[in-house]
C-alpha cells in the first residue's frame, strides 16, 4: 500500500501542500482545513517540524465506534454515519483527522494520486 | 469577494479599541494591495509632518489580493510607517507567514495606531482581537520573544517582533518573524516600539476566494512548474542571494572597507559554498516554492542566512574573511532588532574613522568579533552606542567625517558600489525610503547581464524607471522579489484569475507608475525634493583604486543629468516636485 511520506531535509515549511488540500478538497484556499498540516518553525534556537498526515495505519477505521471509517487503499469516511465523536482523531498517532460540524474529514490520497505530493515544490512530500 | 478579505482591522492602542471597516476598493484598483495601497492609505491618514515616533504615526501590515492563494512567491507582507530615519514613507516587504495569517483571520490590512499605554503585545485570533501585557517578554531578544508568545499561544501563530533596538527606538530598528525575516529597513521597529508595542501574533482560520478554484490552482501549480522552478530561479534555494557575492566581485561592486574600495581576494573564504557546509535545513516563506532559507548551524551558534547583504557588510565591507563571524554578527543583529544593513554600515563607518584618527570607536577594520560588541551597545543605547544607534547620518553629525558616510536621506547604502554601476546611485538618490537595492536593482542590468554600459550616465533614467515600475507594482501585488523571471504577462493574468477583474499588462505597468508617484507625492508634501535626492561624497571626489571598475568616481553632472533624466521620464520639474495635476490623478 502506497504511504504519505515527509522528508523533512526537503521540506521548507511552506503549507503550499495545505493550501492547495483545501482548494481541491473545499473549494477554497482555507488551509485550517486542509486534511494534513506540515509546517516548521524555529524553536529555541532550532529548527522543529510539525507534521500531521495520515500514514494509512488504519487505526481510526478499527476504532470508529459506528463503523463509519473504511480503509482500503485509502481511508473514506461515511458521512451519514459519521457522528464526529472524535474517536478517531484521540486514537490517531499522528492527530490527522479533522472535526468540523460533527464530521471528520481524513486525508483520501486524492483516490491514489494526491495533490500535496504532486505539487510540493521540493518534493519533500512523496506517496510511495 | 474574491481576492480580498474586503477589511480592514484598526486597532488604537491609546484608546484601547478595534474596529474593522471595509476595505477602500477604490483605492484597491488603483494601487492594488501591499505596497501601493498601504502608502495611499497612509498619504490620506497621517497629517504631514507627523513625528514618526509620536502615537501619531501609524503601522500598517499589508496583504494583497495574492496573499494566501498558492501563488509562488506569494508569502509577503508589506509592514508600512513614516520612517524615523529617514522621514519618508517607508514600506518594508517582510516574509515567512504572517502575511497568509493576517488574510485568513479575515483582513487584507491591519492599521496600528496610538499608543498603548504598557508593554504590550496584539494577539489576533480571526475575529478575537486582544492586547495583552508584554510583561516577562519586554526586554528580551526578538527570538525569545517569539518563543514565549508560540509557548502561550501555539506555534500556529505567526508573530512580528521586535529586539532591545526597538524597543530602545533605534531608527536602524528592524521587525522581525520567523526569527530571521525582516522588515529590515527604515526604522519600523522604532515605530512598533514607540507603540509599546513588543509584538504582534496572528492566527488565522478563514479563507481566501477566488471565481475558479480548480482552473486557478492548475494554472498556479502550471506555473510553478513551468515558469518558477526553473534554472533562472533555482539558484535561490540552492545557494541563494550568496551567490551575489561571486558575481559583485567579478563585477567590481563589492564593496570593501566601508566603501572606500571593491573586490575582496578572500571572497572564496566565506561565499556560498563555504557558508552551506554549515547547512542544517531549508526554509522557504507562504508557498514559496523556491526556499531562500538556510538554516545554518555553527561553532558560536546558529542562523538562517546570512543574506548577500550581510555578508558584504559583515566581511568585505569590514575588512572581515572569517564566516563564522560573519554567521554571528547576522544572529546577533537579527536578535537585538537591528537591520543589518545600516547597523552594519554605521560599524564600519565607525572602523574607518578610528583608522583615520577622526573618532576612536575603540575597533577596526578586520576586528569582526567586535562587530557584535557595537551591535549590543546600539540596541540598547549604551556609550557611544547611543548616537551610532540612530544611523550614519547623525553619527557623522555629531563626530565628523560625513564625507565618509554612505546614505541617502539618512538611510544607510546596502552593498552594491555605484562607482561599478553608475545606474545604481540614481536608483539609491530617487528610492521612496532612502539608499534602497530593492526599488531599481540597476546592477543586474549593467553588471549582471551587462546589457546597458555600467560606467555612463547615458540612458539611465529611463533604465532606473523600468525596473522601478516592475518593482513597485510587483511588491504591490505582494510578490517576492526572488521570482526573477515574473513578467506583466504572469502578474497580470495571476491577479485576473484572483480577482474575477480584468488587468492587462499596461495596468501592470500604469499600476507601477501610480505607486512610485504616490511615494513621491507623500514625500513631496514632507518637504522632500531634489535636494534630498543625494549621491555621497566619497562616490564624486575618490576613484576607485582597484578592481574591474578601477579608476572609476561619478561626476557630479553624470549624477545630475541622471536625475534629470529621471525626473523627465517622471514628468517632475527640474526640483523633483510633482505638478499639481499629476497629485491629484493619483487620488
Amino acid at each position: 500500500m502506497k504511504r504519505l511520506k515527509l522528508e523533512k531535509e526537503k521540506c521548507l515549511g511552506c503549507k503550499l501542500c495545505a493550501v492547495v488540500c483545501s482548494a481541491y478538497k473545499e473549494g477554497a484556499y482555507r488551509p485550517s482545513a486542509a486534511r494534513l498540516d506540515i509546517q516548521s518553525h524555529y524553536e529555541n534556537g532550532g529548527l522543529v517540524y510539525d507534521d500531521r498526515f495520515c500514514i494509512l495505519c488504519g487505526i481510526c477505521a478499527k476504532n470508529c465506534p459506528e463503523g463509519a471509517i473504511v480503509q482500503e487503499e485509502y481511508i473514506t469516511v461515511d458521512h451519514s454515519k459519521c457522528v464526529g465523536c472524535g474517536t478517531c482523531l484521540e486514537k490517531c498517532p499522528k492527530n490527522a483527522p479533522k472535526i468540523r460540524d460533527k464530521k471528520s474529514y481524513i486525508c483520501d490520497t486524492c483516490e491514489g494520486t494526491p495533490n500535496c505530493v504532486r505539487t510540493c515544490p521540493q518534493n519533500a512530500l512523496v506517496f510511495a | 469577494m474574491f481576492g480580498y478579505t474586503g477589511k480592514v482591522l484598526r486597532i488604537n492602542l491609546s484608546a484601547g479599541s478595534c474596529g474593522v471597516e471595509p476595505l477602500r476598493m477604490d483605492w484597491a484598483d488603483k494601487y492594488i494591495g501591499s505596497k501601493g495601497l498601504s502608502i495611499r492609505y497612509l498619504y490620506e491618514e497621517l497629517a504631514p509632518h507627523t513625528d514618526p515616533l509620536s502615537p501619531e504615526n501609524k503601522l500598517l501590515l499589508t496583504t494583497g489580493p495574492l496573499t494566501g492563494t498558492p501563488i509562488p512567491c506569494s508569502g509577503k507582507l508589506a509592514v508600512t510607517s513614516k520612517s524615523p530615519a529617514t522621514g519618508t514613507i517607508s514600506d518594508a516587504s517582510i516574509g515567512g507567514h504572517i502575511g497568509a495569517e493576517i488574510k485568513f483571520a479575515g483582513y487584507d490590512m491591519v492599521i496600528i495606531e496610538g499608543r498603548a499605554q504598557d508593554p504590550s503585545y496584539i494577539l489576533i485570533d480571526d475575529d478575537k482581537v486582544s492586547v495583552e501585557s508584554a510583561d516577562g517578554i519586554w526586554g528580551k531578544g526578538a527570538y525569545e520573544t517569539e518563543d514565549l508568545i508560540k509557548a502561550k499561544h501555539g506555534c500556529d501563530h505567526s508573530v512580528l517582533a521586535i529586539g532591545p533596538a526597538g524597543e530602545n527606538l533605534s531608527t536602524m530598528a528592524c521587525i522581525n518573524t520567523d526569527y530571521y525575516r525582516q522588515a529590515g529597513r527604515g526604522g519600523l521597529g522604532a515605530v512598533m516600539g514607540s507603540k509599546n508595542v513588543k509584538a504582534v501574533a496572528v492566527r488565522g482560520t478563514g479563507a481566501v476566494d477566488v471565481p475558479d478554484i480548480k482552473k486557478t490552482t492548475d494554472r498556479i501549480i502550471d506555473i510553478l512548474t513551468s515558469d518558477v522552478l526553473v534554472e533562472d530561479n533555482t539558484f535561490v534555494y540552492d545557494v541563494g542571494t550568496t551567490a551575489f557575492l561571486e558575481a559583485c566581485n567579478d563585477g567590481g561592486i563589492l564593496p570593501s572597507k566601508n566603501f572606500s574600495d571593491t573586490t575582496d581576494k578572500d571572497w572564496v573564504k566565506y561565499n556560498g559554498d563555504v557558508l552551506m557546509t554549515y547547512r542544517q535545513g531549508k526554509r522557504g516563506c507562504g508557498c514559496c516554492g523556491l526556499g531562500c532559507g538556510n538554516f545554518l548551524k555553527f561553532k558560536g551558534g546558529t542562523v538562517e542566512g546570512p543574506e548577500y547583504e550581510t555578508i558584504s557588510v559583515a566581511g568585505p565591507n569590514a575588512g572581515v574573511d572569517d564566516p563564522e563571524s560573519i554567521m554571528k554578527y547576522n544572529e546577533v543583529a537579527d536578535d537585538m532588532g537591528l537591520d543589518t544593513i545600516s547597523a552594519g554600515d554605521v560599524i564600519v563607518w565607525a572602523m574607518e574613522m578610528t583608522e583615520k584618527g577622526i573618532h576612536d570607536f575603540g575597533i577596526r577594520f578586520g576586528e569582526g568579533e567586535k562587530m557584535c560588541d557595537l551591535l549590543r551597545m546600539m540596541a540598547y543605547r549604551e556609550g557611544f552606542g547611543a548616537d551610532l544607534a540612530d544611523g550614519v547620518k547623525k553619527a557623522a553629525a555629531k563626530y565628523g567625517g560625513s564625507e565618509y558616510t554612505l546614505e541617502v536621506k539618512g538611510l544607510e547604502y546596502p552593498q552594491y558600489e555605484p562607482r561599478g554601476s553608475w545606474g545604481m546611485s540614481l536608483s539609491y538618490a530617487v528610492s521612496d525610503r532612502g539608499a534602497c537595492h530593492m526599488r531599481a536593482y540597476a546592477p543586474n542590468v549593467e553588471v549582471f547581464e551587462a546589457a546597458a554600459p555600467p560606467y555612463t550616465a547615458e540612458g539611465k533614467g529611463e533604465m532606473v524607471y523600468q525596473l522601478a515600475e516592475f518593482n513597485a507594482v510587483k511588491f504591490s501585488a505582494c510578490i517576492c522579489d526572488f521570482w526573477a523571471t515574473l513578467d506583466y504577462a504572469i502578474l497580470s493574468e495571476l491577479l485576473t484569475l484572483v480577482t474575477g477583474k480584468e488587468w492587462t499588462e499596461q495596468d501592470m505597468s500604469d499600476t507601477g507608475r501610480r505607486v512610485i508617484n504616490i511615494a513621491r507625492a507623500f514625500n513631496q508634501r514632507e518637504g522632500f525634493s531634489r535636494k534630498e535626492d543625494t549621491i555621497p561624497k566619497r562616490l564624486v571626489k575618490e576613484a576607485l583604486a582597484s578592481g574591474p571598475a578601477k579608476g572609476q568616481k561619478i561626476p557630479k553632472e553624470a549624477f545630475d543629468d541622471m536625475l534629470d533624466q529621471y525626473y523627465g521620464v517622471m514628468g517632475w520639474d527640474k526640483n523633483g516636485l510633482m505638478p499639481d495635476e499629476l497629485i491629484s490623478s493619483l487620488m
